[in-house]
């Protein structure tokens, strides 16, 4: 009975922070938002039984992507943007491609999941996806990948340091 | 009741479409990439549930190559608009058309 | 499984009900008279000059940028580290050990790279 409970009331905090992080006009604010999701679907993983992810969702998200945000926000000192403003026909659009995305998306949910297995039960889940499974998989299957993602964090690196330090004017 | 996979498909469906109105609404640059990390978040969301649900390890291992391609996609992607805004002073993505001129 | 996180809810709830009782008490039960000047940021010192969002230095973006790298990287190794004593007992200690070690190294090149550039010199 706990897990539906928690299930909702993490669902309702993610999707309210979404939609702050998307109505919010100063850029501060909507980076708070945005931590307010990626706490409760740190929690969700929780509720997935998925403690590791959901540890390194906020070490990695909440703790180290986010702060780099703010730090660019009040580097640049950005004021706060007007108002969404009116309906235009361009947001008229653009509203009606989310909207149409949403529809696609819960469409392909209603008919190809029908027989959507309920979750493994938790203990079996768990056990399965240890952190210790995953460091099987991740050093035998997925070797070859995890050395090129060392490539593209080192391409990050030199990238950025290189983009940041430059003097352009 | 049992908690079924479907409902974390939805929720991550949500968020997702809530990530791509970002996207389209909004014209400053910094909160299009905060609205790309949800779509991202969404994503991871319904790899872990996928994940969980077949009792496979997989799911779980691309969720890491994800957040680690987002990290290096926002360190690389906030430098440049460092430096888009040391250019121009803004960050608003209908102001900036180096190529119009 | 989920139920051994219900001592860190309830200690979550705890904390946060008793940092918001005690502001909301304080506020309650405390006298509240402001004036012009007790408002002002410094009772007794100069008034502030400008504005508090001051604009910070590119090198905070730099080091919080070489953290996230570094912070991916432990990320990856914890996993491996937990399983390195099945891969010992498979015998395969030493593969996973230099596949780790090539990771580390290849992120190693952008830490030099950064050092040369003066990526983490603060001044």
């Amino acid at each position: 009975m706990l897990e539906p409970f928690l299930f909702f009331l993490f669902a309702v905090l993610a999707v309210v922070g979404a939609l702050g992080m998307l109505i919010s006009r100063n850029p501060v604010q909507s980076a708070l938002w945005m931590v307010m999701t990626l706490f409760a679907v740190a929690c969700l993983y929780l509720t997935l039984n998925a403690q590791f992810i959901g540890v390194v969702q906020i070490l990695v998200y909440a703790g180290a992507i986010m702060v780099l945000f703010l730090f660019v926000i009040m580097l640049l000192n950005l004021e706060a943007t007007p108002r969404l403003g009116g309906l235009d026909w361009k947001k008229g659009v653009a509203f009606v491609l989310g909207v149409a995305v949403l529809a696609q998306l819960l469409v392909i949910l209603s008919l190809r999941l029908n027989a959507a297995p309920t979750l493994l039960p938790a203990a079996e889940a768990a056990d399965a996806t240890s952190v210790e499974n995953l460091g099987l998989a991740l050093l035998t299957e997925h070797a070859f990948s995890l050395e090129i993602i060392g490539v593209l964090l080192l391409a990050a690196t030199i990238g950025a340091v290189l983009l940041a330090k430059k003097r352009f004017v | 009741m049992d908690l079924a996979l479907n409902w974390y498909l939805s929720l991550s469906a949500v968020l997702f479409t809530i990530g791509v109105l970002g996207v389209l609404l909004r014209r400053n640059a910094i909160v299009i990439f905060l609205s790309i990390e949800l779509m991202l978040n969404a994503v991871n969301l319904s790899l872990v549930a996928f994940s969980q649900a077949f009792g496979d390890v997989d799911g779980q291992i691309l969720v890491f190559f994800v957040m680690s391609v987002a990290a290096a996609e926002a360190a690389v992607g906030l430098a440049i608009v460092i430096a888009l805004f040391r250019n121009k002073l803004t960050v608003n993505v209908n102001e900036i058309n180096l190529f119009r001129g | 499984m989920l139920t051994d996180f219900l001592p860190l809810f309830i200690m979550v709830v705890l904390a946060a009900g008793l940092a918001l009782t005690l502001l909301k008490l304080a506020e309650w039960l405390g006298p509240y008279r402001p004036r012009a000047v007790k408002s002002s940021p410094y009772e007794s010192g100069m008034d502030p000059v400008g504005t508090a969002r001051e604009r910070y230095s590119v090198k905070f973006y730099l080091v919080a940028m070489i953290f996230i790298v570094f912070d991916v990287e432990i990320v990856f190794m914890y996993p491996w580290a937990v399983s390195f004593k099945t891969f010992l007992e498979g015998g395969g200690g030493l593969a996973s050990l230099a596949i780790i070690g090539v990771f580390i190294l290849i992120l190693f090149v952008g830490l030099i790279y950064d050092i040369k550039k003066g990526g983490l010199d603060w001044d």
